[in-house]
């Protein structure tokens, strides 16, 4: 079996804390060693001057909002706009078209997965039964059938016996509960964020508080439940103080934030564009600029797209009817490079570690590192290509992309999975 | 009548207009209130037009004053309530609006719960959008007819203070007649209960106040707003008893305010709740002055949209 050299790139595994020219080799699937590689004539050389190199980028919160008919067109969809973003692990929310709550739900998907995915997509059970909130979901026999996370995300138990006891329950499997902190009593209407822009527009009903008071729920719970409680999506300033109190006293809880709070703020929803409508709602720039600061100083330990496709039809509707989410997958390392560039401790094993190992770790799964033997799942990005991003290149049906028409510098120009290339520019 | 150098097609809000843009609705206001009063006079600026009244919500002042204003300039007029259309059965805005622009419509008057619709309508369909409320955002028409009523009585806003009372959080009408007010230079307090005139509002330079004497004590006049209470939950506040009790205009009250201060209500009013009956009939009371300019200003705005330089 020939063995594939990339030749001249600038590695970055923040596993092996590597950031250097160095080159890669990877035979059959695997990574293999640089003596294994050198010692073959069979070999293929791929010139990568210039471009970085890293491994393929771990999301942890993707939803493939699956129509009940087909499927397997959502998750070709996703696959086919993850693989371009250079991602080749997703982690599918449990609304999968019917909610992740039983045993053969996960069966059905993981088939409909194994058939048309070109990536790794693993599954997260819910943690209450139809993620209601009201009755815990059947957790062991998940965890047999293979979820690897447990979650009722993008809802909550607002019922903080039941999230206390799931996480408690949840704790003897070893898996993380993942949790989007949302009252829902403090943000039933949850059009967006309470802030100025909102008020003038007649909109808002998604304050601060409401997540804030939901992030120290999981705080307090992680410690008495013993549990890995990991917060998805965090949105506000307050909340990356908590989250970096709690961890300076020792506490279990991880967070992410996406890739669109990290660079909108609540303005740009001013002409009432639904593809500005996220879940947990765009803020301030106070907040994005304390979630940069968080993200860089190891507070917030990922990066998660928050992916969500919708039909136009669906979307494009009159805002306060439009459903929450956008989709970012495609995007989601060109936005958060062209962000986070310029700022202060910005560096590529920075950005690599909060996109591939810190969601690996999380998950408890061995992916986001080049090790020898590790599954050659490589990603190469040319910081020098300029692109402009356009949902009408995608075979997907969903436009709901906060980025449409977005020009960029810095580009994904080919990613592998096992070793087989699965996008190129 | 001369052609207008009006070139917005649609009204959407008061945020994004010009004094200049104001003042041009207003001066074609008092043309056609003239007009209104001398059947002689009587235009047909609108003959051969159709305008249509989308009306997604409840309301009675607004729609026949559309109505008749398009009427007044001999236009053809639909109104359309949502009891009585395809939404009922399920058909979007998007399809209604397409469907009446297809009908031949030459503007659609719209009224509806959502923030944003009509921008979002004049997106999708090329006839002029006017917005005759829009959720909580935006209620141009009723801003400017109450600018046109404050000026006829005061001469000009500028370095006036007025003070507006109420549910300013759920108000479109709060917010329209910011904008407007603002522009023209008077100093706009809002004023009520915390929960429902949050200090947020300051962002957007008005004064915030929660003490009823104070905002009335130096306002040359006051806008009464409806307490909206069939649309928030209960936890704004805890009965429109205890609202009366703290916020309502009665006649003691009014003894807080300057002699000759204005009150203006854009209505319904809910007598012995935010005022007393006998003060909505007073002298001070301009209410009845603003629905009927509320006829000569929606003539000006159909006017000029559907005469727009870029139409």
């Amino acid at each position: 079996m020939t063995v594939k050299c990339l030749k001249g790139g600038r590695l970055i595994d923040p596993y092996n804390g590597i950031d250097e020219k160095k080159d890669l080799y990877f035979r059959n699937g695997k990574i293999v060693s640089d003596s294994e590689g050198k010692s073959t004539s069979d070999i293929e050389n791929i010139d990568v001057q210039g471009k970085i190199i890293f491994p393929g980028l771990v999301d942890l919160r993707c939803h493939l909002n699956n129509d009940s008919v087909s499927p397997g067109n959502n998750i070709l969809a996703a696959s086919t706009e993850g693989s371009a973003g250079g991602y080749t692990t997703l982690l599918a929310m449990p609304d999968l078209g019917s909610i992740a709550d039983n045993p053969a739900t996960i069966e059905f998907i993981k088939d409909k997965i194994s058939r048309n995915s070109k990536i790794r997509i693993l599954l997260s059970g819910s943690l209450t039964k139809g993620s209601k909130g009201e009755v815990l979901a059947p957790l062991g026999s998940l965890k047999d059938a293979g979820v690897v996370a447990f979650t009722d995300c993008p809802l909550t138990a607002q019922n903080n016996q039941i999230f206390t006891k799931g996480s408690e329950y949840a704790s003897m499997f070893n898996l993380p509960v993942i949790d989007l902190p949302r009252d829902l009593s403090l943000s039933r209407r949850g059009n967006a964020h309470n802030g100025p822009q909102s008020l003038k527009m007649g909109l808002g009903g998604y304050p601060r508080i409401a997540e804030e008071l939901f992030v120290q729920r999981a705080i307090s719970v992680s410690k008495i439940a013993n549990t890995r409680i990991h917060l998805t999506s965090i949105s506000s300033s307050s909340s990356v103080e908590m989250i970096r109190d709690a961890k300076l006293k020792g506490s279990l809880i991880t967070a992410d934030v996406t890739p669109h709070h990290l660079s909108l703020c609540e303005k740009s929803i001013k002409d009432f564009n639904p593809n500005f409508k996220t879940s947990p709602p765009l803020r301030e720039e106070s907040d994005r600029l304390k979630l940069v600061q968080g993200l860089l100083d190891g507070t917030i330990d990922c990066i998660a797209t928050a992916h969500e496709p919708y039909p136009e039809h669906e979307k494009n509707v009159e805002f306060d009817l439009a459903p929450t989410g956008v989709i970012g997958l495609e995007t989601a390392l060109s936005v958060c490079y062209q962000t986070l560039n310029p700022q202060n401790g910005f560096s590529w094993l920075k950005l690599i570690s909060a996109m591939s190992l810190n969601p690996s770790n999380i998950l408890n799964i061995d992916q986001g590192r080049l090790n020898i033997g590790s599954d050659a799942d490589i990603v190469i990005f040319d910081p020098d290509k300029n692109w402009i991003y356009s949902t009408n290149e995608r075979s997907s049906n969903a436009t709901n992309s906060s980025f449409e028409y977005k020009k960029f510098k810095g580009k994904i120009v080919t990613t592998f999975f096992k070793g087989s290339e699965v996008y190129c520019t | 009548m001369e052609k207008s150098n009006w070139c917005r097609k649609s009204l959407l809000g008061i945020e994004e207009l010009t004094n200049k843009e104001i003042n041009q609705v207003l001066d074609l206001s008092k043309v056609f209130k003239n007009e209104l009063s001398d059947v002689e006079k009587r235009s047909d600026h609108l003959k051969g037009k159709r305008i249509v009244n989308l009306f997604m919500e409840p309301s009675t002042r607004t729609r026949i004053a559309f109505e008749v204003a398009a009427k007044s300039l001999h236009a053809d007029v639909i109104s359309i309530a949502e009891q009585s259309s395809s939404l009922t059965k399920g058909e979007t805005l998007r399809d209604t609006a397409m469907n009446i622009q297809a009908l031949g419509a030459d503007a659609i008057v719209l009224r509806h719960s959502s923030p944003g619709s009509p921008l979002f309508l004049s997106r999708i369909v090329d006839v002029p959008i006017i917005n005759a409320g829009d959720g909580a955002h935006e209620h141009p028409s009723q801003a400017l007819l109450d600018l046109y009523t404050l000026q006829e009585k005061l001469g000009s806003v500028k370095g006036k203070k007025i003070t507006i009372l109420g549910d300013i959080l759920f108000s479109r009408v709060a917010r329209s007649n910011f904008w407007a007010l603002s522009k023209m230079g008077a100093e706009v307090t809002f004023a009520g209960p915390s929960t429902l005139v949050p200090k947020r509002f300051e962002s957007m330079g008005a004064k915030v106040s929660h003490n009823l004497k104070e905002s009335l004590s130096d306002a040359d006049a006051v806008i009464l707003l409806r307490i909206q209470h069939e649309r928030q939950s209960s936890s704004h506040f805890p009965s429109l008893a205890e609202y009366t009790k703290i916020f309502g205009l009665n006649k003691n009250r009014s003894k807080w305010l300057k002699e000759g201060a204005l009150i203006l209500h854009p209505g319904p009013i809910n007598r012995g709740v935010e005022i007393d009956s006998e003060l909505a009939d007073s002298s001070n009371s301009a209410i009845l002055d603003q629905v009927s300019n509320g006829i000569a200003v929606r003539m000006a705005i159909l006017y000029l949209c559907t005469n727009s330089t870029t139409s």
